[in-house]
């Protein structure tokens, strides 16, 4: 299983010669399975440049979406597949009591919003709330299930063989909760992100700056470290960068995280800063021989 | 029970405990099969007993320890506790009993349950008790 981060910016789109290095384009990941089989995690304006990257042929392809969050969905108008008769697309995304995922959808595919409706796109689309037992696309299981965010909202597990994918990138789980001292069924998200070969979780705040934002549905810095050292992830890479954040304060952050990652007894190089464009290949390392 | 589920409890109940942790009501917790699985500080206080004290109870432990008993001083059995009907008959439940305190304090209490429903169906239940009068046991 490969990962592809083609947006890894949080709430709205920040492009300029600030952000150049970690990216502008809002939440977007592109999983492409062993049998081929492509999963587009989330459908912010960072899915635009996935949808130009696919070929031109009969494709079916899933998106998973987390939530309906405009950054979330903003790109489903500018992805070029949807434009595609010959593309079969299936969307995931989380149920409500209020309205279908269809219809849901459609209050952004419409105007005054958007030029064209749902029904006007050419390609074969379909909408699906997940459910609430694990599914099956090619050869993955996959899971879904409700975290700490403001609204509806789902983290993602995508297990092929021994490797698993968890993505949960708007995630609050420390509001009204010690991290550190929660036994593990009490903090959300953890029945998702236990022992996951990649996590990409939710890193919009520094500490200082959670402060200010406390119930907003972002995780702290320390608190995203604190989840993926509960969950036990082989690998962390922190995504939704605040709009605000320049490649100069996400280097400084990624310094932060690693010294506090290593202070904890983890190793440097499992922890790192989401990197628009950056390919990530999902393995569980293998166990170190015993000397 | 999906893997999910045995890792953790449901978020909904994650949400519900963390919200009851910051009131100064007293608060308790089901799960989806009736068990009680947190009270918050609040209900300590009441009850002379903390949740992190108290360890894990069966509902028989729970009538033995606090009741609650009716008006005429019978013990109220586990599965007609407000926040058991909630989950049981997915509505709202409303009692007045009195419960007793690990020091043997009576409260007289109004309890009000309602069942936490989710688009994946019922998930427990959460109860809050307003005292409304204390009586010495014995007195």
């Amino acid at each position: 299983m490969k990962a592809k981060l083609w947006g890894t910016r949080g709430s709205v789109p920040s492009p300029g010669p600030e952000t150049i290095r970690y990216g502008g384009n809002t939440s977007c990941v592109g999983v492409t399975l062993s049998d081929g089989s492509l999963l587009a995690l989330d459908a912010g304006t960072g899915i635009r440049n996935l949808g130009l990257a696919l070929p031109d042929e009969p494709t079916r392809l899933h998106i998973l979406l987390t939530h309906l969050h405009l950054d979330h969905i903003q790109g489903l108008v500018f992805f070029a597949p949807c434009f595609r008769p010959q593309t079969e697309i299936v969307i995931w995304g989380p149920a409500s009591p209020e309205a279908s995922l269809h219809d849901r959808i459609s209050r952004y595919i419409s105007a005054p919003l958007s030029p064209i409706e749902v029904r006007e796109l050419p390609c074969d689309v379909s909408f699906r709330s997940t459910p609430e037992a694990e599914w099956e696309i090619g050869p993955a299981r996959i899971r879904a299930a409700s975290v700490a965010h403001r609204g509806p909202t789902l983290g993602y597990r995508i297990d092929e063989g021994e490797d698993s994918l968890v993505y949960i990138p708007d995630h609050e789980p420390a509001l009204g909760a010690d991290l550190e001292t929660l036994d593990p069924e009490w903090i959300s998200g953890f029945g998702l992100a236990h022992d996951a070969s990649l996590l990409i979780h939710d890193g919009q705040y520094a500490d200082a700056e959670y402060l200010s934002h406390v119930g907003w549905g972002h995780s702290a810095l320390s608190h995203s470290l604190s989840f993926a050292r509960r969950t036990g992830a082989r690998r962390t890479v922190l995504f939704h960068h605040d709009p605000l954040h320049s490649d100069a304060q996400l280097d400084g952050i990624e310094a932060e995280a690693r010294e506090l990652w290593v202070a904890g007894g983890g190793d440097p190089g499992a922890v790192e800063l989401a990197v628009e464009g950056a390919e990530l290949d999902v393995r569980t390392p293998a166990p170190s021989p015993v000397a | 029970m999906s893997a999910e589920t045995a890792l953790q409890k449901p978020l909904e109940l994650i949400l519900a405990r963390n919200l009851m942790s910051a009131l100064s009501t007293p608060a308790f917790l089901v799960d989806e099969g009736g068990i009680l699985v947190f009270y918050n500080e609040a209900a300590g206080a009441l009850l002379g007993k903390s949740w992190e004290e108290l360890g894990t109870v069966g509902p028989q432990e729970w009538g033995s320890l606090f009741g609650p008993f009716d008006e005429s001083g019978e013990p109220i059995p586990y599965d007609e506790l407000p926040l058991v009907r909630a989950v049981r008959d997915d509505r709202p439940a409303h009692a007045e009993f009195e419960i007793q305190s690990a020091d043997g304090t009576r409260h007289h209490v109004e309890a009000s349950a309602f069942p936490i429903q989710t688009t994946h169906g019922s998930r427990g239940a959460i109860a809050v008790f307003w005292p409304a009068s204390t009586n010495e046991a014995g007195a």
